[in-house]
């Protein structure tokens, strides 16, 4: 055998295992409602994806505005989490905002159980009647969010040459349009590796999702679960629906691997 | 001109983490405030009134068998847990660390998991796992064993392999990437002095990975204690309350059975269990920033 094919072999199995619920997942969705009903091995498979079709709006479910839903929270949450997290790190890093102790906060927060923020949130979000709106998600993602946010682009802006923004500086430049000219441009794979770590953990979100909306903000992760109680049976439509859940984060990390690579490190590994 | 340079940083220094402070101060300071507040409250969805009743939530938590169970469990799940991410984890990084064919298209895939959301997975795990039209208890039943989820002796052990299926990437992904910074100059001096490929590992590899795996082992101990989504739904706590998270105990007493007031003193004693190790955990990725230098 050829140098390093054993592995390849090893690997492959492993990484077959770890994919099969996504593709038992598929696999359902493509059958037919009979071959699923007559077991898992009847190969009968619906050359029309009625069960996609069925998803999208076909079978009246409420799948569509979910999806949009959690389209508007994620994309929403990305933004507001680095409008408030690559200001707040360059004033910490560079102009000793807060001295050590914002980043501490940051790094006790990060360890501090969500559960612990869901009955104040709850509470908060019903107070300003904010209950089921994307914003309550889209503001509780960003509190959870920030902490890993601060610490990649504290990462990031501590590892950028000091020189250029001192250079900047003696030439007279304020720091406002330092940062604007020097610091944003440079901070681009930062802001992506944010963005795609956000964005991933944002669509995942389950548990502020199931106690801060209950039908008009409601996202896929708990549409998705609610799919299987509500339509018990109806295992194709629900694979459809898992399916087509799961291909927005996945397409965007697959594509933006590498920052999702440099992102989860240097959040996890870096204070 | 020192002096205004000084000032001109420090209003800066305020302007630009303005959005930070308004943030922490709505959704950090006042919520930590109505989080005790409730908990110091006769809070129950049912009864119009509420009434401040003291450390009454406090007693009745501590004296409640289910509140005990759930954190017994939550500790066994996610040392269980942990423990078998880390090991595979480390272990499939090891295979990663050499040329293999298919290594790229292999090490992509092998993320897959990390971009899928634990309650979707938990969805896709119900199916497969489905008594009547599931591929797991098909092939098991072809073997001759019969299978359900909700067997007290199943539970446990799918639970576990879900966690691994959905975490094992994560501590696969940080193991790698601390491998990739080991000098290599270190390998050939082992590789000179005539040491073994295990004796490398044992001697070499891994006592200068310690804290980097220390710091992996801690993110994903305490990701673990608050799993909340994947259990909750598939078994919902159950079978009774066997697999009932400190997440999911404080998720039901406040929204499933309306006790807000005894639900708010749950969390906030998790918090304070917590709360003693959270020093030294800042410190230990501290340590590993200086390390990775």
């Amino acid at each position: 055998m050829k140098k390093g094919w054993g592995t390849t072999l090893l690997v492959t199995c492993v990484v077959f295992v770890f994919l099969v619920p996504l593709l038992g997942a598929f696999y359902t969705s493509l059958r037919t409602d009979e071959a699923i009903a007559s077991g898992p091995f009847v190969w009968e498979f619906d050359s029309n994806f009625e069960h996609y079709k069925n998803a999208l709006g076909a079978a009246g479910y409420d799948f569509p505005s979910f999806f949009r839903n959690s389209v508007v929270i994620s994309l929403g949450t990305v933004l507001l989490t680095i409008l408030v997290s690559f200001p707040a790190s360059y004033a910490i890093v560079r102009l000793g905002f807060g001295g050590p102790w914002l980043l501490r906060l940051a790094l006790a927060l990060r360890i501090t159980p969500a559960i612990f923020f869901v009955i104040p949130f709850y509470k908060l979000f019903t107070a300003y009647q904010l209950i089921d709106r994307p914003l309550a998600l889209i503001l509780a993602n960003t509190f959870i969010n920030m902490t890993l946010a601060l610490l990649v682009f504290s990462g990031a802006i501590k590892e950028m040459p000091i020189e250029i923004e001192e250079a900047a500086a003696v030439d007279g430049a304020s720091i406002w349009m330092t940062l604007r000219r020097i610091v944003f441009p440079l901070l681009g794979p930062g802001m992506a590796a944010v963005g795609v770590l956000t964005f991933l953990f944002s669509w995942s979100d389950y548990l502020f999702a199931v106690v801060l909306t209950s039908s008009e903000a409601t996202p896929v992760t708990v549409g998705a679960a609610n799919f299987v109680t509500s339509y018990g049976v109806r295992w194709g439509d629900i694979s459809a629906a898992v399916c087509l859940s799961v291909l927005p984060p996945l397409l965007f990390a697959t594509a933006a691997q590498k920052f999702l690579v440099k992102g989860l490190s240097s959040g996890a590994v870096k204070g | 001109m020192s002096t205004t340079f000084n000032r001109e940083r420090k209003v800066a220094g305020w302007i630009l983490s303005a959005p930070l402070l308004i943030l922490l101060a709505g959704l950090l300071v006042w919520p930590i405030y109505l989080g005790f507040q409730t908990s110091i409250t006769h809070d129950v969805l049912s009864e119009f009134e509420t009434y401040p009743v003291g450390f009454e939530n406090y007693r009745s938590l501590l004296s409640e068998p289910n509140f005990w169970s759930s954190i017994r469990f939550t500790l066994i799940f996610a040392l269980t847990a942990t423990i078998i991410e880390l090991i595979l984890g480390f272990a499939l990084a090891l295979l990663f660390d050499r040329y293999f064919p298919g290594k790229r298209i292999l090490f992509s895939l092998m993320l897959v998991p990390i971009m899928i959301a634990p309650s979707l997975m938990a969805v896709m795990f119900r199916l497969i796992l489905n008594e009547n039209i599931g591929v797991i208890p098909g092939l098991l039943n072809k073997i001759g064993l019969s299978y359900s989820i909700f067997d007290q002796n199943n539970v446990f052990t799918s639970l576990i392999i879900l966690d691994v299926i959905e975490f094992t990437a994560f501590t696969f992904l940080l193991s790698y990437s601390a491998l990739q910074n080991m000098p290599q100059e270190i390998y050939e001096a082992a590789a000179i002095d005539g040491a073994s490929k295990s004796q490398t590992l044992w001697r070499v590899t891994l006592p200068i990975l310690k804290p980097a795996l220390a710091i992996v082992f801690l993110l994903r101990i305490l990701d673990s204690i608050r799993t909340f989504d994947s259990i909750y739904i598939l078994t919902g706590g159950g079978p009774g309350t066997t697999t009932q998270t400190v997440g999911i105990y404080i998720y039901k007493t406040a929204f499933i059975y309306g006790d807000f007031g005894l639900a708010a003193s749950a969390a906030i004693v998790l918090v304070l269990l917590l709360a003693p190790f959270m020093p030294s955990i800042i410190k230990q990725f501290n340590l590993g920033t200086g390390d990775s230098k």
